[in-house]
């Protein structure tokens, strides 16, 4: 499954979104998430891409925003040292 | 001038029924809702008995709330939108502010502390989810539904252990009697069935004993072989509204609420205090104008410790003198369970309930009786057809906290 398909999968079970609803140009704006939603999100993406989001770095407005953060956090994290907090 | 308040809608979530019209069939006929629990943690505890609530918050909620809510506040919400939808309630903007929220709870967001603890503690995690302050905090529950009702004026929580939402009622009333607020939703909330609560109170020795024949039958209020307390969670929503409020706009009254009082023993933070008791009855009894003599039901705080049920007669006794034999009282507690922060709004409910349906519950599992409590507890049968006007509901409190509610039914 692509980065896209996981994320929305991660979306519908967490919200009550139609799949149709998430295309890559919408918004979370239009997606009524607000930043403190955006918090809460990060940490289920965290969770399910094995990746650390430090908290500047999260500068998304569409779901393709997120695809492409997670894609580079994901290349990053893989090229970098193993991070021990991942071993469990 | 103080102003007259009325109850104007109901709501509930509890071990007996997850609606007004479930729980009141179920403990009119004399259903326990106490059983061996659900959970998987139970082969790990020695006490396996609790009033739990059967519930799917996504019955009620959507998703994205669902996943931002303790457990104690999504029983909140889902109470507050029964009571909300059965006053009728409408509010406009002006007086969204004079409106307000208060809820009792014990223990807060329980279940979510746990989880996340237990990532940090057990599991090393270096983060845990962000919600988790939001979810744990006591405030939470008042706060959700002020928000969505558009509730702008005070938004309180009240915490006295298993008096909380007899205070939080109570002090609502006071809110609206005063001229604070017109319109209050008041109650509370308890949801703290969790691996590390019943080891907390499997270690303080007050539960129950299972009973060996029936999980069901294990809390057995003023009865001689009573064992103890048997844990309850659940939620319970009283809309309280100025009297001619209600009126003018055709509301359904329930009662109006006559007197409240709150005290404290100030003896021992367990060992409840039957002169403090008698005190708090006595003064709600004073505000309310009403005589010991004008009680129809008692619903007791009746916790099925030796030594609440014992001090619980005295103090009735003290206040009552020989009328104490005539009104029949019950403790609910044997149904539902002891629902600590939720006890008080939910045992307020079942004493509305007596009022509209002119009938009173029973203490159920009271087969034998205890010579020292000797008044009418309305042994395992509830009665139909009684003439039930006034009533009195009583909560004492760990630490030794009292709230004492008197209701009347509301003749226009």
């Amino acid at each position: 499954m692509s980065t896209l398909e996981r994320l929305k999968k991660l979306f519908i079970n967490k919200f009550d979104f139609n799949i149709e609803e998430l295309k890559p140009e919408t918004t979370l704006e239009n997606l009524g998430l607000d930043s403190l939603d955006k918090i809460e999100f990060m940490f289920d993406i965290e969770s399910e891409f094995k990746i650390k989001i430090p908290d500047e770095e999260f500068k998304v407005v569409t779901i393709q925003d997120i695809v492409d953060a997670v894609d580079r956090f994901i290349s990053e994290q893989i090229v970098g040292s193993p991070n021990p907090a991942m071993e469990n | 001038m103080k102003r007259r308040v009325v109850v104007t809608g109901l709501g509930i979530i509890s071990p007996c029924g997850n609606n007004i019209n479930d729980f009141s069939a179920n403990i009119m006929s004399a259903k326990s809702g106490v059983r061996r629990i659900s959970s998987k943690y139970s082969n790990l505890l020695s006490v396996k008995i609790a009033g739990e609530v059967d519930f799917n918050p996504l019955d009620y909620l959507g998703k994205k709330q669902v996943s931002s809510l303790d457990r104690v506040s999504q029983f909140a919400l889902v109470a507050a939108s029964q009571a909300w939808k059965d006053s009728g309630l409408s509010i406009d903007m002006k007086e969204k502010e004079r409106s307000g929220v208060y809820i009792g709870s014990g223990m807060g967001g329980a279940n979510t502390i746990e989880e996340e603890y237990d990532q940090l503690f057990r599991h090393n995690a270096d983060r845990i989810r962000p919600f988790t302050v939001l979810m744990v905090m006591n405030n939470a529950a008042a706060s959700h539904i002020s928000i969505e009702y558009g509730l702008l004026g005070p938004c309180l929580t009240l915490s006295t252990a298993c008096a909380s939402s007899a205070n939080a009622i109570g002090e609502a009333f006071r809110q609206i009697r005063d001229g604070y607020v017109d319109v209050m939703l008041a109650g509370g909330t308890e949801a703290f069935l969790t691996y590390g609560s019943f080891r907390s109170w499997e270690s303080l020795r007050v539960l129950a004993v299972e009973d060996p024949d029936d999980p069901s039958r294990s809390c057995k209020p003023f009865s001689k072989n009573r064992t103890g307390l048997v844990l309850g969670e659940g939620a319970a929503i009283v809309v309280l509204e100025e009297i001619g409020r209600a009126i003018h706009r055709g509301a359904s009254i329930y009662a109006e609420l006559l007197g409240y009082s709150s005290t404290a023993d100030g003896v021992h933070i367990t060992k409840p205090s039957f002169e403090g008791q008698a005190r708090t009855i006595s003064e709600a009894l004073r505000e309310a104008g009403v005589s010991p003599k004008e009680i129809d039901y008692i619903n007791a705080h009746g916790t099925a410790t030796q030594l609440n049920d014992l001090l619980e007669t005295q103090a009735i006794k003290k206040v009552f003198g020989d009328d104490a034999y005539s009104v029949p009282i019950s403790s609910t507690k044997s149904m539902h369970g002891h629902t600590m922060g939720a006890a008080g709004a939910i045992e307020f409910i079942v004493s509305l309930l007596a009022i509209k349906n002119q009938a009173i519950p029973p203490t159920i599992n009271l087969d034998q009786p205890d010579p020292e409590c000797d008044l009418d507890y309305v042994p395992n049968a509830g009665r139909k057809d009684m003439k039930v006007n006034t009533v009195m509901s009583n909560s004492f409190a760990f630490g030794g906290t009292n709230a004492v509610l008197i209701a009347r039914k509301f003749e226009r």
